[in-house]
């Protein structure tokens, strides 16, 4: 091991921690996720970048929307991201959940992700290359180390705003708050 | 054989017209009292299986198109019958065929749901895939798309952005 590394290690264990074991929910959602397979599979090995799979949310911390968040997948996404611990990573994937993509005037798609949970990340593209995922992941790495992959933080600190625009969107949410939400008086 | 079915078909019920193109597709418009005995004269004759239900919305006509495909699994050279009916747009009323075909019933939901067809005699017309209620069936030529992505979508304000 590089000995110039070691204080980086004693630094921040966690972070590092945080950064080589990321397990990305296994969540489907519109056309992007084809290009997951490839890039879990001995193609392009993403355990290398210790990137794995995970069937739980429980035990996931990085959650890509992988294409186009119709109403119905919203609705289940915000479910699977409030039950995810803390911390955690949200990546848009595609150009679908950045401004709509090709969905722009759909009456059935939501445009902007960033406005129903927090984003850390974007792969532009449609679709993105599995190449862009590891791109995308050692940016993320990067952004984990400067403290700014902090989304899980606004969450809970807007976390007011956010249920408010989602109720906007989906009507009213069956579960309970996440957060106590304060009463403005 | 083809149009041994066709004759025959045209002899069989009254108001009904059909033509065969390319060989293999039968095009048969008639109106909407006969379906369901069209249907079972069909199921009859071995064309056991009911492809799709779909709808056009006819907008300059002011008519609603139903079209069922029916095929075959059992015989050799399966023709492909395309049966046409056309019912007015502003009270779209239909018999189910879910006693002839049974899996004609998630179709009609879509249709029921994305057109506002409303099918007499169908067990569960409840919501399929939309989560909001619509004024005009989102997939009829007067619905503005456009428009209504923008009102709804683009009010959401972002996080942080808003006051």
């Amino acid at each position: 091991m590089d000995r110039n590394k070691i204080s980086k290690w004693l630094k921040g264990p966690a972070k590092m921690g945080h950064k080589y074991s990321l397990s990305a929910i296994y969540f489907c959602t519109g056309c992007g996720i084809i290009e997951v397979p490839p890039v879990i599979t001995a193609r392009w090995d993403a355990e290398r970048f210790g990137v794995i799979p995970v069937a739980s949310p429980r035990q996931a911390n990085l959650f890509l929307i992988t294409g186009y968040v119709s109403l119905k997948t919203l609705k289940a996404i915000i479910r699977t991201y409030e039950q995810m611990p803390d911390p955690k990573y949200v990546v848009g994937f595609g150009s679908c959940p950045i401004n709509g993509g090709m969905y722009w005037d759909s009456y059935n798609t939501i445009k902007h992700l960033d406005k129903y949970i927090p984003v850390d990340g974007w792969i532009a593209g449609c679709m993105p290359r599995p190449e862009a995922i590891f791109i995308g992941v050692t940016h993320l790495w990067t952004l984990i180390d400067k403290d700014m992959a902090k989304g899980y933080v606004k969450y809970r600190e807007k976390y007011e705003s956010y249920r408010k625009n989602q109720e906007q969107i989906l009507g009213k949410l069956e579960w309970k708050p996440l957060y106590p939400i304060r009463r403005r008086k | 054989m083809n149009k041994e079915l066709l004759t025959e078909i045209l002899a069989t019920f009254k108001k009904t017209q059909g033509y065969i193109e390319k060989d293999n597709r039968l095009f048969i418009e008639t109106k909407k009292e006969i379906v369901p005995a069209l249907l079972k004269y069909f199921k009859d004759k071995s064309f056991d299986r009911l492809a799709m239900v779909s709808c056009v919305d006819r907008i300059n006509e002011n008519k609603l198109e139903i079209i069922y495909i029916l095929t075959s699994f059992c015989l050799d050279n399966p023709l492909n019958i395309i049966l046409k009916i056309k019912i007015s747009r502003n009270e779209p009323e239909l018999d189910t065929v879910i006693p002839i075909f049974e899996n004609a019933e998630p179709y009609e939901r879509e249709i029921h749901e994305l057109f506002g067809v409303d099918f007499i005699g169908h067990p569960r017309l409840t919501p399929l895939f939309l989560e909001r209620e619509y004024e005009i069936p989102p997939f009829r030529k007067d619905f503005d798309m456009r428009k209504y992505s923008e009102e709804l979508f683009d009010s959401v304000p972002f996080v942080g952005d808003e006051k």
